[in-house]
Order: C-alpha cells, then sequence, then structure tokens
C-alpha cells in the first residue's frame, strides 16, 4: 500500500492553520492523529494534494478542568491521553474507560478526539459518550470562532457541520450535575474492534427518581442520535428494573442500524436495546464508570 | 532404514521415561532448550524475505483481476510502461503457457490467465519498477479490456445444468469426485438402535500468516535463486524448473525467516514465476510481495465444506457406521484442494473403531479464490461436524459424551476401516485425563446460567505416507558435518522451519544421535542448494521423517568417531560409547576421550567427518482410489475440553478456559511442543467463533484485512492447560509424533459442544459467530413460548 | 517547519533530523513517506516488520517518546522531533534486555514475525508499569496479532520479566 503525493504542511498556529485550509480549499485535509486519513488514503478513498499537519499546535493537546467552563479537552488529545488524563478520571471516568475500550494501544497512542469526531463514522465511540454529557465543540475559522452542541454537529457518515477552512479545537463539557455516566460498546471481539452498536447515558437521579438523562447511541443510525423517546420513559419517574427494559425497548425502536458484514440491522436493534438498559442500570448505580 | 532395524514398542518401554518428564537416558532430547533462533528473533536481526535487498533490486507486484468470471479481450500495458522508474510490464504472452497445479491429472492454473479470469484477484500481468510507490501507480496504468461473464459463487448450485463453466475440462464444475464404501453401512444403518443425521457447514477461513508473502529472484547467467517465504523450497523448485525447463540443478530455492505458514506458502503463488520473468528480462534482482489485501485474495485457505453425517449406533453408544456425504467449494482451481477433499473423509475413521463406512464429496469449481491446504489439512472441519454429531448422539442416548467417546475410542495396534494402520495409541488416556483435569463430572453437573463446558477429540498424520507429487524421491534426508577440530557441527536439511520450531529440534535429534551438544550444533536448511532435499513443511511430518534422516546421519556420525576412538583408545568399538560430546569405555566411564580430540583426529587421518541419512516411509495403506491420502507412519491423538461462557442477551462468547492433552509420542522439546498446541488451539479457536472470509454477490472479499477477518487477540485468548500422556511409537525416531497440526482439529468440536452444553441449542454452522449464537437462543426461546 | 526541496516533478522533499535508537539521522524524505518505509529502506532498520499497513496487526511497533505506535501510521516527516525506539534499540549493546531473555527463556517466539512488535509493547508496558497484571498485559499486547503462540507463552514471558524488578 502506499499514500498519494501530498504536500505537507505543519503550520505553528491554528490561524495559520485556518488560511492554509481556505487557500487550497477542497484539494487541503487536515491531518491529526492520521489513523482514519491515512486509512482511507491508502484505500485511494482521498487523495488530498495538501495535507495541513495540526503536529505542532500543542496547545490543542491540552486538558484541563476550568470553574465556570467546565472540562476543557483538546481536540489534539489521543484517546489514550483521554483515557489517563487525572482530570478526566475524576470528574467522568466514564470518558476514560470509552477512550480505553477504543481500537489498540498503538492505534490510541496516535488517534486523537477531534479526529475521532471529525471523521463522523456511525461506530465512532467517543461522540456517545460526549454526546451523553452534554458536550459542546469549538470551531475556529479564519473569521473566528463558534461553538455548538457536539450533537448537532453532524449530518452524515462522513458530513458534519464543519466549514473546509475550520479546525476543531476543543471539546468542552459544561458542569451539569450528573450522579453517573457510562458507555457501553459491543464489538465482535475484545480488542481492535469498531463497535457494532454502542450506548451512552448520563443520569441526574435524586433518590430513585431521575431527575435528568441523556442517552446517546453508536452505530445505531448514520450519525450519533440522541435516544429521546427512550429518555422520555425515564424522566422523572421512579427507576425500577422494568422501567429500564422499557427504555432499552424504546431505544431499540428509535434506532435505526444499518446491515453490514458486522451484524444484520436485527442484531443491532436488539443489542441496543441490551445496551441500553445494562448503561443506564450502570450509571444510576455505579456513578460515572 | 528398514523398518526392521528400528527397536521395538517393548524395547522402547524401557528406555522411554515419562513423556513430560526429563529422561535420564538421554543427554539432549527431551529437554526445553531455547530456540536456536531465539536471539535473532527478539534482536530484530532476523531476516525474512521481505527484508533482503540486493543492489540495483526491483520491485514487482502482481495485476489481478477485478472480475470473478471474464473473458480478457485485450490489455494495454503502455501507458504503464511509459511511467519513469518502470522497468518492465508482462502479461501471459510473456510468460510459459504450461499448467501448473498439484498433480497432472488437474493441472489447471497458469502463471497469467489467457483467455478468462476465474475470480476477483487472478492473475493477469505484473510490473517490476524502482520501487514500491511506482509499481503501485503502474497497476493502476495498466488496462484490461474484459467481458464479464455470468459468474458461480455458490458450490451447491455449481453443479447444475446450465450454470457458467469455469474449466473446459471439467462439467459440472467438477473438479474432485470422490466415492468410498468400506463394510456395508446400509446394512449397519439399517440394524442400528439409533440411527441420527445431522448437516453441519464450515467457512472459508484463511491462514493468516503474519508475514506476507514475498520472493526475491535473482540470475546469474541462466541459473536462477529464488528466496522465498515458502513451506517448501523443494517443491518450489520442482515447479519453477518444470515451468521453465530448467534442470533443477539450475534452480534454487531457500528461504531465510518465515513469519508462519499454517499451509498457506506451501505452493507457489505466481510471485515467483513472474518474479522470475522480470528478474531475466530487466537484467535485476526483483523483489515480489503481496499486501495483506493481495493475501487474502490470492488465499488457498480453508474449503467452505457442506457436510452431511448419518451414524448408525447401538443401545450402548457403540458406533457401527457412519455415511459422510460432503461438497466441497474449491474456489477457481485446484490449487492442494484435491488432497483436501480426500483427507476430508479419510481421517474420520481415525478417532473412533468401527467397521462400516462410506464417503462421498464432491469438490466443485466457483469463481472464487481458490482453496487449499490449511492447518489440519482437510481434517478440522468434518472433525467439527463430526464431534458435534457425536454430542447430539450422546444427548439422544443419554449419555455422557465422555463416556461415549471412551466406549469408542480406538486402541493401539488397530487398524481403520480404509487401511490405515494405526500402533501406537493412547487415546483412552487421554480422555481420561482431559475429563479428570477439566473437572469435567463436577462442571457437568453444576453449571452456572450461561456456562457451558465440552469435548473434541483430534488426530492427524506425522507426515504423509506419500509424497506431495509423484516422484521416488525419498522423503527426507539430512547431512551432518563436523568441523574440522570438533568444536561445532553444521546440520544441513531441507526440512522448513515456518517458526513451528524445526531448526530447534533437529539439532537436539542430531546432537543426540552424535552424542554431541545442542549447544555447539548449527544449521543450514530449506536451501535447495545448500542443503539434501526434503519435502518441507507440511503434514505435520518433520518431527518425524526429517527427524528419521537426522538420526541417521548423526549416527553415522557416532559410528565413524568410535570406530576411530577405537583405534586411539585401544578398545573395541563395541566397549564404546559417546555421549555429551564425551567418548567413553561403556564398562568404565571414567576412561574417556572428547569428542573434539576424536574428530580432528578423524579428520587428520580420514578427511572431513560427515554423516548422512535419509528416510522413505515403508508402503502404507490400501488398494482402492485415494488410499494414499490420510496413510502416516504414525498418527497423534488428542483431547480437548473447553469451557465457555455465552452472554445470553448478547450471544457473546467467551472461552473460559481450555484444556488439551496429547498423545504426541516421545517428546524432542516439551516447551516448543506446548508451545505447538497452544497455537493449534488458538486458530481453531479464531475459526470456532470468531473468522469467517466473506464474499459480496460479485465476488469480491468484503473483508481483507485483519481488522474485520478476526483473529482472536491476547484479550479473547483464554486460560489454557496442555498436558501429555505417556506414549511411544514405533515407527518413529525415539518414539515422537506429530503435534502441530493435529491440536488444531478437536477445536472446533469441544467450542461447538461447549456452547451446545451452555445454550442447549446446536450452531451447526461455522464461525458460531455472537450474531449466531443470539439468533439461536432467540429461536430457542420463541419455541418456548409457542 | 522542515526545509523543503522541489524536486524536477514538482515532488517535494522534506528535510528531516530523525532519531532513532539514540541516533541522528539527517534524511530528504517525501510527504508521503511512511515512517515504517524510511526505517526499513532508508535506516535498513528491518527489525521493524510490515503486516498488514493499516495499524490493525502491530507488526510494525516502534516507541515515540517511549509510546508503543503502529509506524505505518505515522509519517516520517511528523516523526522529528521525536524519540524512535525500534526493536533494534532495545538492546543497543551485545547483552539482551531482560525481556528479550524471557522471549527467548519462556518459549514465547515461533516464527518471530510479531516478535519485534511484541516486546516494544511490552517494553512499554514494563516501562509505565513494571508490576502488571495478567489482564494489563494482555491488553497491552491486544494490538499486537500473533498467529502461532496464542500468546500464552508472550503474556508468561512478560509477566516473569516484571517480577525481576
Amino acid at each position: 500500500m502506499y499514500l498519494p503525493d501530498f504536500d505537507y504542511y505543519a503550520p505553528d498556529s491554528v490561524a495559520e492553520a485556518c488560511s492554509l485550509l481556505a487557500e487550497h480549499g477542497p484539494k487541503a485535509k487536515i491531518l491529526a492523529g492520521g489513523t482514519d486519513l491515512l486509512h482511507k488514503m491508502k484505500h485511494g478513498e482521498l487523495a488530498p494534494e495538501v495535507v495541513v499537519s495540526l503536529n505542532n499546535l500543542n496547545a490543542l493537546k491540552e486538558i484541563r478542568y476550568e470553574q465556570g467552563r467546565g472540562l476543557i479537552i483538546g481536540a489534539r488529545a489521543t484517546q489514550n491521553d483521554l483515557a489517563t488524563s487525572p482530570v478526566i478520571q475524576e470528574k467522568y471516568r466514564s470518558i476514560s474507560e470509552a477512550a480505553h475500550h477504543m481500537a489498540n494501544n498503538q492505534i490510541r497512542h496516535i488517534g486523537t478526539v477531534g479526529g475521532n469526531i471529525v471523521n463522523a463514522v456511525p461506530s465512532a465511540d467517543l461522540p456517545p459518550i460526549l454526546m451523553a454529557l452534554g458536550a459542546l465543540i469549538q470551531l475556529v475559522g479564519p473569521t473566528g470562532k463558534r461553538t455548538m452542541l457536539l450533537e448537532e454537529f453532524f449530518l452524515g457518515v462522513h458530513q458534519t457541520r464543519i466549514q473546509g477552512d475550520e479546525i476543531l479545537t476543543e471539546i468542552i463539557i459544561p458542569e451539569q450535575g450528573f450522579t453517573g455516566s457510562t458507555y457501553i460498546r459491543f464489538g465482535l471481539r475484545r480488542s481492535g474492534a469498531l463497535a457494532v452498536a454502542s450506548t451512552a447515558v448520563s443520569v441526574t437521579m435524586d433518590g430513585e427518581i431521575c431527575r435528568g438523562l441523556r442517552i446517546a447511541l453508536g452505530a445505531a443510525a448514520p450519525v450519533p442520535m440522541r435516544a429521546r423517546a427512550a429518555e422520555a420513559v425515564l424522566l422523572n419517574r421512579k427507576i425500577t428494573d422494568e422501567l429500564l427494559e422499557e427504555a432499552g425497548v424504546q431505544a431499540a425502536q428509535e434506532s435505526r442500524p444499518r446491515n453490514s458484514i458486522r451484524g444484520s440491522e436485527e442484531y443491532r436493534r436488539d443489542l441496543i436495546r441490551v445496551l441500553t438498559r445494562r448503561a443506564l442500570k450502570k450509571a444510576i448505580t455505579e456513578g460515572h464508570v | 532404514m528398514s523398518l526392521d532395524e528400528r527397536i521395538t514398542p517393548e524395547q522402547a518401554a524401557t528406555q522411554v521415561g515419562t513423556a513430560s518428564g526429563e529422561n535420564k537416558e538421554y543427554s539432549v532430547i527431551g529437554k526445553s532448550v531455547g530456540r536456536i533462533d531465539g536471539r535473532a528473533k527478539v534482536t530484530g536481526q532476523a531476516k525474512y524475505t521481505g527484508d533482503l535487498k540486493f543492489p540495483g533490486m526491483l520491485y514487482g507486484k502482481i495485476l489481478t483481476s477485478p472480475h470473478a468470471h471474464a473473458r480478457i479481450l485485450s490489455i494495454d500495458t503502455s501507458e504503464a510502461e511509459k511511467l519513469p522508474g518502470v522497468k518492465a510490464v508482462i502479461t501471459h504472452k510473456d510468460v510459459p503457457s504450461l499448467k501448473y497445479g498439484i498433480s497432472p491429472a488437474r493441472w489447471d492454473e497458469n502463471i497469467f490467465c489467457i483467455d478468462k479470469v476465474l475470480f476477483v484477484g487472478d492473475k493477469v500481468a505484473a510490473v517490476a519498477a524502482v520501487d514500491e510507490e511506482t509499481v503501485y501507480k503502474a497497476l493502476k496504468l495498466i488496462k484490461v479490456e474484459y467481458e464479464v461473464l455470468p459468474a458461480v459463487l455458490d458450490p451447491l448450485k455449481a453443479m447444475d445444468e446450465g450454470q457458467a463453466q469455469l474449466h473446459e475440462d471439467y462439467p459440472r464444475n467438477l473438479n474432485t469426485e470422490i466415492h468410498q464404501s468400506f463394510g456395508d453401512v446400509d446394512k449397519a444403518l439399517a440394524e442400528a438402535y439409533h440411527v441420527r443425521t445431522d448437516y453441519f457447514v464450515g467457512q472459508r477461513a484463511y491462514q493468516s500468516p503474519i508475514e506476507p508473502h514475498s520472493a526475491i529472484s535473482v540470475w546469474e547467467d541462466d541459473k536462477l535463486t529464488v528466496y522465498s517465504s515458502t513451506q517448501s523450497p523443494h517443491y518450489f523448485q520442482y515447479y519453477i524448473a518444470r515451468q521453465f525447463g530448467l534442470p533443477m540443478g539450475k534452480v534454487r530455492v531457500l528461504k531465510t525467516h518465515i513469519g508462519g505458514g499454517f499451509g498457506g506458502k506451501l505452493e507457489p503463488t505466481g510471485l515467483e514465476f513472474a518474479g522470475a520473468v522480470l528478474a531475466k528480462l530487466t537484467g535485476r534482482p526483483v523483489k515480489m510481495f503481496y499486501d495483506r489485501h493481495e493475501m487474502f485474495a490470492h488465499n488457498r485457505g480453508r474449503h467452505r465444506q457442506y457436510m452431511k453425517l448419518s451414524t448408525g449406533v447401538d443401545q450402548n453408544g457403540k458406533i457401527l457406521g457412519v455415511h459422510a456425504d460432503f461438497v466441497m467449494d474449491g474456489g477457481a482451481y485446484t490449487s492442494l484442494g484435491v488432497a483436501s477433499a480426500y483427507y476430508a473423509g479419510a481421517l474420520l475413521t481415525i478417532l473412533y473403531d468401527f467397521d462400516n463406512y462410506k464417503f462421498d464429496m464432491y469438490r466443485v469449481y466457483t469463481n472464487l479464490p481458490a482453496c487449499g491446504a490449511q492447518r489440519g489439512h482437510g481434517h478440522p472441519q468434518p472433525r467439527f461436524a463430526f464431534e458435534s454429531h457425536l454430542d447430539n448422539i450422546a444427548k439422544d442416548l443419554g449419555i455422557d459424551p465422555i463416556e461415549l467417546r471412551l466406549r469408542n475410542a480406538r486402541k493401539a495396534n488397530t487398524v481403520t476401516p480404509n487401511d490405515f494402520k494405526v500402533e501406537s495409541c493412547a487415546l483412552t488416556e487421554a480422555i481420561e485425563k482431559a475429563r479428570d483435569i477439566s473437572n469435567w463430572k463436577q462442571k457437568r453437573s453444576h453449571r452456572p446460567q450461561g456456562r457451558g463446558i465440552g469435548i473434541g477429540l483430534g488426530a492427524f498424520v506425522s507426515g504423509a505416507g506419500y509424497p506431495i507429487y509423484r516422484t521416488n524421491l525419498p522423503h527426507a534426508s539430512a547431512v551432518i558435518k563436523v568441523n574440522e577440530d570438533g568444536s561445532s557441527a553444521t546440520l544441513y536439511t531441507g526440512a522448513v522451519d515456518i517458526g513451528q520450531g524445526s531448526d530447534t529440534i533437529l539439532c537436539q535429534m542430531a546432537a543426540e544421535a552424535m552424542g554431541y551438544s545442542f549447544a555447539k550444533m548449527q544449521i543450514i536448511s530449506a536451501d535447495t542448494e545448500a542443503a539434501p532435499h526434503d519435502f518441507g513443511a507440511y503434514a505435520s511430518r518433520q518431527t518425524l521423517m526429517s527427524g528419521w534422516a537426522v538420526k541417521e546421519a548423526g549416527e553415522e556420525i557416532k559410528a565413524q568417531l568410535l570406530n576411530t576412538a577405537a583405534g586411539i583408545m585401544g578398545y573395541a568399538v563395541e566397549e564404546l560409547d559417546c555421549r555429551d560430546e564425551r567418548i567413553f569405555v561403556k564398562d568404565q566411564p571414567e576412561i574417556s576421550k572428547s569428542f573434539a580430540e576424536v574428530a580432528k583426529e578423524f579428520f587428520v587421518t580420514q578427511g572431513p567427518l560427515v554423516g548422512k541419512g535419509s528416510y522413505t516411509p515403508p508402503k502404507l495403506g490400501g488398494k482402492f482410489k485415494g488410499a494414499a491420502v490420510g496413510t502416516s507412519p504414525a498418527y497423534s491423538f488428542a483431547a480437548q475440553v473447553t469451557e465457555v461462557e455465552v452472554d445470553e442477551e448478547t450471544g457473546e462468547v467467551k472461552i473460559v478456559e481450555a484444556w488439551d492433552v496429547h498423545d504426541c509420542g516421545k517428546v524432542i522439546n516439551p516447551a516448543l511442543l506446548h508451545a505447538q498446541v497452544h497455537g493449534a488451539f488458538y486458530m481453531g479457536m479464531g475459526e470456532a467463533v470468531w473468522e469467517e472470509v466473506k464474499f459480496d454477490d460479485q465476488g469480491r472479499i468484503l473483508n481483507s484485512n485483519l481488522a474485520e477477518y478476526r483473529l482472536p487477540t491476547a484479550l479473547d485468548m483464554p486460560k489454557f492447560h496442555s498436558e501429555l500422556v505417556d506414549s511411544y511409537e514405533p515407527n518413529a525416531p525415539w518414539g515422537v509424533k506429530e503435534v502441530g497440526e493435529g491440536a488444531t482439529t478437536p477445536t472446533m468440536g469441544s467450542i461447538s459442544n461447549a456452547i451446545f452444553d451452555a445454550i442447549g441449542v446446536r450452531i451447526s454452522s461455522l464461525p458460531m459467530s455472537y450474531e449466531k449464537v443470539w439468533r439461536a437462543l432467540k429461536e430457542k426461546r420463541k419455541q418456548q413460548t409457542t | 517547519m522542515a526545509q523543503v526541496i522541489t524536486d524536477a516533478q514538482g515532488v517535494k522533499r522534506y528535510l528531516i533530523n530523525l532519531s532513532v535508537n539514540g541516533d541522528t539521522h539527517t534524511l530528504m524524505v517525501k510527504g508521503n513517506s511512511l515512517l515504517v518505509n524510511v526505517l526499513r529502506e532508508d535506516l535498513e532498520l528491518t527489525g521493524t516488520k510490515k503486516g498488514c499497513e493499516l495499524g490493525d496487526c502491530g507488526s510494525c511497533t516502534v516507541l515515540m517518546d517511549g509510546k508503543p505506535v503502529n509506524s505505518c501510521m505515522v509519517l516520517a516527516v511528523e516523526a522529528e522531533g521525536r524519540a524512535i525506539t525500534t526493536i533494534e534499540g532495545v538492546a543497543p549493546n551485545d547483552k539482551l534486555d531482560k525481556l528479550q531473555e524471557s522471549f527467548i527463556d519462556h518459549a514465547a517466539i515461533q516464527c518471530g514475525y510479531c516478535t519485534p512488535g511484541m516486546i516494544l509493547s511490552g517494553k512499554a508496558l514494563l516501562t509505565r508499569n513494571p508490576h502488571p497484571t495478567e489482564e494489563e498485559v494482555r491488553e497491552a499486547i491486544s494490538g499486537n496479532l500473533c498467529r502461532c503462540t496464542g500468546y500464552v507463552n508472550i503474556v508468561k514471558a512478560i509477566l516473569a520479566a516484571s517480577e525481576q524488578e
């Protein structure tokens, strides 16, 4: 296999990167970790003439907590950075756990959180848990920055709201008083397997009453999706095992999985039911795991 | 060496200690010495074919067909030739048109397709260029015009009238048809207390060695040298010489280190043929290589197989007769598949003692990559089917599966209905030990929800009784040369270490036979010029067959040394022996001379100290058509027990723990032997649950990569126990038998039976994927509620 | 940013300093040059193997600043300024690292093709976590596929090396 030829740029600032992107238009692609981009280039699915690497933008690797703003994750943080970050582990262990179960160790050392989001594939692991935690993302372009809810970012497979000259710089998780969150993925082997179905949840429990929750599904539709009907089953209700099962059934019903070599639509749908119920139970009883 | 010269089992019993323990009779064998290539491999110094570089070397690749079945209308290479850096482009016009394959009756493959392509991945042209990138770019510039033809992708329909036909000489796409009958199966089934018929399906699997195939061709005048990642330099040499009309002496094939083969590197791939032509045309060495996708496309993996089994038993579960009726999806060419087809039926008789047996097989051509030999050649899927079938019968009769197997287990010194003579056989002991160490009885009677435990038996040939192609050459030969001062000795053998450790154990055997030490052994192997002939690494043959040749060579060294020592020491030859580098008087061991001293004296007075040996098996087997396949001087036997945990909601299968107990004769290197069992179980486990090559409706592979063709990872492998039972094989050097392939044969059955035990439903097709288990459980629940 | 030279065909080449096993190499590479190919072809460090070229098998594992990565998924230009360790750098002198010894002692090698990557993944684990559990060992090598060993002896070898700490 080989990579097609391209001109390589490694700008020293986000502004410079944006202007390079603006200059080269659709001929240019952003290189973060490269685990998706190089993969596609090796398969001939993409042949950018210009590659704009974020390699020198070390500020984008930062993970920190800002009082009032919440948890801020630089888009270039690797999946293993997320898995091992003390700040994330303290605040939302669920994100660390989700990152830890992705791909394999070598890939996690180079694959980035930003890449996992912008690549926009249905089976991506980080969007569901970030969506469940109400994450916002910041996009920076030549004319300034904008912030949006992550769940509003995705339009379809490989399609998002990012503009050609914009760069995803950070993910922000505002303080929201969740009592628990978790992400459960189902893969066809215990490492190096894309998720066939996955469910992330966040819950805000008040005793046995669920006062707030988000359920986000992966590999369940062309984009990572909120299971709003399933959420409605539980909101402001006293949680019982029967009710959790009902929410699972509801999530399965509102999901739109596809047939693929990894699993039939029917199978994925049933997995969503099971994973949703299990994830809810876990987040309710174990906190951020 | 004739059979009579070998020791009897009775004599052996006095010589051989426990199979698992150290043996005082021997100095070198029976010990877990470290691999002879260990240091090279842990430091990265070990060179594989793809790591080699020669001055001026070019890189080459093969252009393959994008269609499953199509007529080639034209090939235009002009654009590719114009690309800077491209040195040669070749098509069928530039290469010999002689067909090749495993046997003259089924030579059906050309170096490049001439009129038609028969599968997605069939070979059409090749390029040599200055670097890898240029080669890939040049391939895209070759324009081939095709007329797409209807393709046959379903082996069960391939035999129907009106289907597209792949090869002119094979109507109804029938590549191989086998009908064998022994005893009277119809009568046995008619008279049986219980007859059961089951259907099973085995999937297309792929060997997936981690090292991709490569071959480097170098010409010096009219002599061709090919460095290749091959399991059999000799077989490659034979076919390369034949294609180019060269005497075998003008073709040298050798390997450096091999990154695994498992059957997938046993026959020429086209890299060797095309590379030889490109190297000749350009006058430069050419390295041809596959990437991972191309490996899958070339394939030659395990056949997809449809298996119907009918078995009659008496009230006690004694097997009276078996009818096996199979269809194999051969893919587009014969490859080694005619042997796979015979093996599929032949080895079904080896584990259980019954008299009446019938085997029907249709191996059909389809427009898919050809299938060939994969670890356990032909046996693992039928064995999966039979072991599953037997557990179904056990359930019907209310007999414990282990008890049923014990009642039918083959015994030593018996003959199968298809005329395989089994001398050593400790199968009963293996089953009993597996039962005991796995805590079978307790686990069978108290199992938590979702847990299950199952048994499967396995067996394999210790080398095929007949050569891979028709020839009267000995199967193995070896030369040992002692260094002039006796400080080292080099073993020269055609045996091929593809990772299994044959270089190490053959050096142990050489040192033992010579009375020398392992640490001073060196080896030059698998080089058709530097080492004497051996058929190579397949059919689990080297420990026994190459071992015989090495033992004979070592004993010849020892005899010559003792002769010289007798003169120096003033004793009769009969009074002397040699061990651990010391030649000593048997009755007075303190009187001795060093090996080195005597070896040096030998060189001074008589010239090089060289020993040689060769091995040809005795005539084996019956007289019926196909009687040769499955014959062997010796058979290994194994019992495997596996415990699984099934998530009854998702169908996820977790292999929790597994136990293997082997009868593999005397063990030369216990650590390497157990390592073979680990890997064999691992491969069987992968095929049981995870691995399958999948195609779309155009015959294109959907998962030609290691993300979607899922070899199990370290996290999927269970806790594993490998144990032995005492055994000694009279037809083998020091009583050895095979282990590498046989250990993969029981695995799929044992996992199948464990899943059956866990969920109460039989998954009858491989792989027993999570989704299949989920679906079976869903069906079961549906039936329970209605 | 590396110095750039454009050739007659208009293809750019980048001057990089690559630190491999403690030695600095000054190289001209194309933007599309992968680290694995530069190591194998330009520096002739063929202990780094190519198995799948897509980051699935781990044969090409090298350490980048101590962390295992698949060198088939890293551009050579991006490896500038990072400390690269290949299998050839694990035992820079004649004496083997204890993990290498352990692989030999525990029969953890068969064909040897995955071995360099396995050792580097194992080495990175033991550096970060000198006393891993068996599960942690399995996790650390789960991106390194081995077709020969079933990982049984590889896990044992890494655990045994950790006990020697």
